[in-house]
């Protein structure tokens, strides 16, 4: 008798459905992981942290300007950007250093998947940016001095780099099996990007590149920067799209709707391309014509006390804070200055464009005071002199041209109600020193203090506040007489005038 | 004396074969290009970018020397008889002239009216490329990696693009010729020269004792 021997019938196939996009995400958590823990994306992490506080923590961001501190923060994480690049880059090209290619061959999880993976491992990169980036925009925009408004287009710019910088080691990584590429790649990205194109954000090569960071001496409100920032970031999103899917490309994904998809991004990336390219105006719009020439026609006047101050609608919270200066300076003078009504007129210069340095004229009318769009930090005892020299020579013109003996009186009258009036006299001065000539810097044009005049006023405020404040009310007149001698104000003020040269900086 | 000898002349060749010399190669490449540069720039000279294109050759070449020490047989040939110093100072030896070749054919690239001083470059260039070989050494001393070259060179461009953009303008290393501070902004390359080539030279002694190492192998498959 014979048996047969039968072997059970077993069900052929898999018993689920399979799930290839499951490995994947498996794949990119895993990935991200690693890059998370990598000392080196962790040292710049951290870094890129201890930067945003103190960045954020200095007196000069006291006062911070919400459509400068949104691109402010585009720059570094650049930084982020390099360290995530080249760690996706090891990652791709990981399995091939160490030889196991060939195991991850006998797996469902294709190549191109794999790409795919490595490409997602970036994404929680450029979220940790994302949150840093807002957390350095909220934590400006909740000073009490702030002041404007922020974009969100260039805020998303600091995200998305770290996230094209990522594809592209995953790129980098698929076209070069070589580990040195994307660290010699990315040198000569970080070289054209500084001297390929014209530094200036006026050019349409300029703005192909990540991060356009225009940065001038004076901050414009928001409707006058003009720049390209929504289509930017259209441009940037495409970009990063791009290079993925050819990077997918690369590694054999060769299906209709990758193919579709990279024509689709191309197209994007297109769009914001050609919806930049015009870049920010360089020079004269009829907007930033109307805000330099005629500002008065779209500034607001808020009265503090007698004053009046016009600014920019953006700036008119910011009205207090001069109010504040003013009547600090104006407390100290006697005669008919003390209670004299003044103009503060906030004043910009547009018309060269967001990276020129531009010098205001003094204003000519009597009891006009110029304050620029910056505040905090040495651009308060700035206006301060500004305040003084109007209180003391009449308008604006005349105060920065005088040079004889009133000098002391205006440098005393802005820096004696300072809480450390020697720091605030050594930040107006060009060259920060407390003595010998130098320049002293006001909104408007600088004028010059001699050695002489600097002695004196470095000893007055040394001196008690209320001792020389008596002093300079009752002989208000003879202080603020061009006709008076350097030495008669130093016996004035009860100063030694050991100087042997009457010196004043009108001689120099 | 004479068995080192020897030992070294024996071990000549296959130190060559293992130099990663296609990275080498490539690095001197990119550097030679970048500082031809200027030189195919039209238009007139501008010493900026003779500076800048200088500086990015020195650090593609630092980059390329960031690889010397890769040895993928550096557990089996930590057990020939001759120390890690010498093959270390064998690998460098090798390496020396060709990147003193280079660096000098860089340097005549640029054109003369856009050269920036060549003893300060040369002494930036020669601070960049020993920091990448001490923290090779170090990093050779400090885990068991056999080719820590790629950790290294990330490592490098970080820290230098950190530099450039976080030091303090007391302490900046990256000023044009026409700072006043060129001067003591090279003392400071100068010590900088000095700390990686005193590190280089203390980490490249294989440690007397066997410390216990934390796991094998960080880095995953």
């Amino acid at each position: 008798m014979s048996t047969a021997l039968e072997t059970p019938v077993r069900a052929a196939g898999p018993t689920h459905r399979p799930r290839p996009w499951a490995a994947v995400f498996a794949l990119a958590r895993f990935e991200a992981r690693e890059l998370r823990m990598n000392m080196s994306f962790l040292a710049l992490a951290v870094l890129y942290m201890i930067w945003i506080v103190w960045q954020t923590t200095q007196r000069q961001s006291d006062f911070p300007i919400l459509q400068n501190v949104d691109r402010g923060t585009q720059m570094m994480p650049v930084l982020i950007g390099l360290a995530v690049m080249l760690n996706v880059n090891r990652a791709v090209l990981r399995s091939r250093r160490r030889d196991t290619d060939r195991h991850f061959d006998v797996l469902v999880v294709e190549p191109w998947r794999r790409t795919i993976a490595h490409v997602l491992s970036a994404v929680p990169a450029a979220l940790f940016i994302a949150v840093c980036v807002t957390v350095q925009f909220t934590w400006a925009a909740l000073k009490p001095g702030a002041v404007g408004h922020g974009s969100p287009a260039e805020l998303a710019v600091g995200p998305l780099t770290v996230l094209l910088f990522g594809v592209l080691g995953a790129l980098f990584g698929r076209l070069f099996l070589s580990i040195l590429a994307a660290p010699i790649l990315l040198v000569l990205l970080l070289f054209a990007m500084t001297f390929a194109a014209p530094p200036s954000g006026n050019n349409w090569v300029s703005w192909l590149y990540p991060v356009v960071s225009e940065t001038g001496s004076d901050a414009f409100p928001s409707d006058l920067l003009e720049r390209p920032a929504a289509w930017h970031v259209l441009y940037l999103v495409g970009l990063a799209l791009l290079v993925a899917l050819l990077a997918v490309l690369a590694s054999g994904g060769r299906s209709t709707v990758v193919k579709a998809t990279v024509a689709a991004s191309l197209a994007l990336t297109l769009v914001g391309a050609v919806g930049q390219s015009g870049g920010t105006p360089a020079g004269s719009t009829p907007a930033r014509e109307r805000a330099s020439v005629t500002p008065e026609k779209i500034r607001k006047c808020v009265e503090h006390g007698r004053s009046s101050y016009c600014a920019f609608p953006e700036w008119t919270g910011r009205t207090a804070d001069w109010a504040a200066v003013v009547d600090r300076v104006q407390k100290l003078a006697g005669g008919r200055a003390g209670g004299e009504r003044l103009t503060v007129e906030q004043r910009l210069d547009a018309r060269y464009g967001l990276e020129s340095d531009t010098l205001l004229p003094p204003s000519t009318e009597p009891g006009r005071v110029t304050v620029r769009t910056e505040w905090g930090g040495n651009r308060v005892p700035e206006f301060a002199v500004a305040v003084a020299s109007v209180l003391v020579a009449g308008d604006e013109k005349a105060g920065t041209e005088v040079c004889d003996a009133r000098v002391v009186t205006i440098m005393w009258l802005a820096l004696g109600g300072e809480a450390d009036p020697m720091s605030a006299l050594s930040n107006v001065r060009v060259g920060d020193g407390v003595s010998g000539p130098a320049l002293v810097l006001s909104p408007t044009e600088p004028f010059s203090m001699s050695a002489e005049q600097t002695r004196i006023v470095a000893e007055l405020l040394k001196k008690p506040r209320y001792d020389v404040a008596g002093k300079v009310k009752a002989k208000w007149t003879e202080l603020t007489s061009p006709e008076t001698s350097m030495a008669r104000v130093a016996e004035l003020l009860n100063v030694s005038a050991e100087g042997a040269s009457d010196g004043d900086a009108c001689d120099e | 004396m004479r068995r080192v000898t020897a030992m070294t002349r024996a071990l000549l060749p296959p130190v060559w074969r293992s130099l990663p010399r296609r990275a080498l190669a490539a690095a001197a490449a990119v550097g030679l290009l970048l500082a031809a540069v200027p030189r195919l720039q039209s238009g007139p000279p501008d010493p900026l970018v003779g500076l800048y294109s200088l500086r990015a050759a020195a650090l593609v070449l630092a980059l390329g020397l960031a690889f010397l020490l890769d040895d993928p047989a550096r557990h089996i040939t930590s057990a020939v008889p001759v120390r890690r110093p010498v093959r270390v100072a064998l690998r460098v030896a090798l390496v020396a002239p060709w990147a003193a070749l280079t660096w000098t054919t860089a340097l005549l690239l640029v054109p003369e009216s856009s050269r920036p001083p060549a003893g300060a470059l040369t002494l930036e260039a020669a601070a960049t490329a020993v920091l990448a070989l001490a923290a090779a050494a170090l990093s050779i001393r400090r885990t068991r990696t056999t080719e820590p070259g790629a950790a290294i060179s990330t490592w490098l461009l970080a820290t230098g693009v950190t530099a450039a953009l976080l030091l303090p303008p007391d302490w900046t290393l990256f000023v044009t010729p026409d700072d006043p501070h060129w001067h003591s902004t090279h003392d400071r390359w100068t010590l900088l020269l000095i700390v990686a080539a005193a590190l280089a030279a203390r980490s490249v002694t294989e440690p007397l004792r066997g410390r216990p190492f934390r796991r094998p192998s960080p880095e995953p498959l």
